[in-house]
């Protein structure tokens, strides 16, 4: 665990951050290693948010420090990691939403942990949703949102793949206050509060 | 029947704002505070909370509230009968009916909307700037801000008709310029809130019975537009850049 590198996140020092991971990479440092510090670290301001002690925006910029370390650590990771995908995995923020600090963790997640994932970003329609699937031939969908509004078009975006002939596709919901009932109400196969849930679905599903 | 002096309304400040002008004689109201929306559980709770106490000398609670991310979701009220706008927000409120939100986020989902009733409490993208800046100086409150807004094109100021609107109107440009949003401004209407005071509760409330909990298909509208739910032609904005 890097000390260093903790208070260098906690303490938003972006470029700190950085040049920390690649001094430690330098040290010999195990690329699992300086993920773990990356998670304490996060645990901190996840507690400081829990607590009214950090805003949204901190929050968002602990996000993308993360994804700028895990760049840096990929290709490190890659050659240890198998180069056989688990499966192809559609993303995104359904129409009319516009969120996507979740699910950029999401998809994060899901690359990290062996799935080949196509993120079509934001506001994407249902039909997008279905012509990706079709040309990709992913077998799993994740459907993210963070306003109640999203909840409609993620019922219109299950309709859609079940219009299409697509029924064996699993489409998974995540965002903002889903729940078991919202996932009855868009016909989801599944929904997952957290980015380690959604791996977990994926896995299960392959 | 309703009686205003056996009616009572909770409401967040922002709200509040639009809905004391309104105000049938008699007819008493709770402010809730407005940082609330953030942390929907304790919204829950507090709003539970709130209308246990009321419904001790109500027969009506009338919520100033929309889903507001599902908060409302299992409130119940004992004694009294529930009446909430069936609306995903105050923003559906703000702008007269559930059907002008949609086509102004459907036209446009990166819009940052903004009231008089905002401004006032200090809830907004402004506010939040200055206190990242006095945290962590200008450049990285300045590269948070960007990251959080990267998907918003517009600001929105919803005219919400109050005689003393252009020092908002001011306030609202100046927020969008500094965030390189375009300006624009959205108008709006007291309609459902005039409704929610004086009634009919038609289908675009929920009114839930003494006994009744509040469920997420009552939020569900009969007249959803048939398999799109973005299918209306935005209502007229008047941009003001």
């Amino acid at each position: 665990m890097s000390q260093e590198l903790i208070d260098a996140i906690t303490e938003m020092r972006e470029d700190d951050v950085v040049a920390i991971t690649n001094q430690l990479l330098d040290q010999g440092v195990a690329p699992t290693d300086i993920l773990m510090s990356c998670k304490q670290a996060m645990d901190v301001i996840g507690k400081r948010f829990e607590e009214g002690d950090a805003f949204i925006p901190e929050l968002i910029l602990a996000g993308e420090m993360m994804t700028s370390v895990t760049d840096i650590l990929k290709p490190r990771m890659a050659e240890e990691a198998t180069s056989d995908k688990l499966g192809k995995i559609v993303i995104g923020t359904v129409q009319g939403d516009i969120h996507d600090i979740a699910k950029d963790i999401v998809a994060f997640m899901l690359d990290l942990n062996g799935f080949d994932v196509t993120d079509l970003g934001v506001d994407v329609p249902p039909e997008k949703f279905v012509q990706t699937v079709q040309e990709t031939g992913a077998t799993i969908v994740g459907l993210s949102g963070f306003l109640t509004l999203a909840f409609d078009p993620m019922k219109d975006t299950v309709t859609a793949f079940k219009a299409a002939g697509l029924d064996d596709v699993k489409i998974m919901i995540g965002g903002g206050q889903i729940d078991e009932n919202i996932r009855q109400y868009t016909g989801a196969d599944a929904y997952g509060r957290d980015a380690m849930a959604a791996v977990d679905l994926a896995k299960g599903w392959v | 029947m309703m009686q205003p002096g056996r009616t009572s309304v909770i409401a967040c400040a922002t709200v509040l704002e639009e809905i004391t002008p309104l105000l049938p004689e008699g007819m008493t109201c709770v402010e809730l505070d407005f940082g609330l929306h953030l942390k929907p559980a304790n919204l829950k709770q507090v709003l539970q909370e709130a209308i246990d106490k009321a419904s001790e000398d109500a027969d009506t609670v009338l919520l100033g509230y929309g889903l507001c991310s599902m908060a409302v979701v299992g409130l119940t009220a004992t004694n009294c009968t529930l009446v909430v706008p069936k609306v995903d927000d105050c923003i559906a409120i703000f702008m007269g009916s559930r059907q002008a939100y949609s086509a102004q986020s459907g036209a446009e989902p990166g819009t940052y909307y903004l009231t008089k009733g905002w401004i006032e409490v200090s809830d907004t993208i402004w506010d939040e700037y200055q206190k990242l800046v006095e945290r962590h100086g200008e450049p990285r409150a300045q590269r948070m801000m960007r990251l959080m807004l990267k998907n918003y094109t517009r600001l929105a100021y919803i005219d919400t008709g109050h005689r003393d609107q252009d020092h908002y109107r001011d306030y609202a440009r100046m927020v969008a310029d500094a965030f390189q949003l375009r300006y624009e401004e959205v108008q709006g209407s007291n309609r459902m809130v005039e409704k929610l005071l004086k009634g009919p509760w038609d289908d675009e409330f929920v009114v839930a019975e003494p006994g009744q909990t509040i469920s997420y298909a009552d939020f569900q509208t009969t007249n959803r537009i048939a398999g799109n739910s973005f299918g209306i032609t935005p209502a007229p904005s008047t941009s003001q850049t």
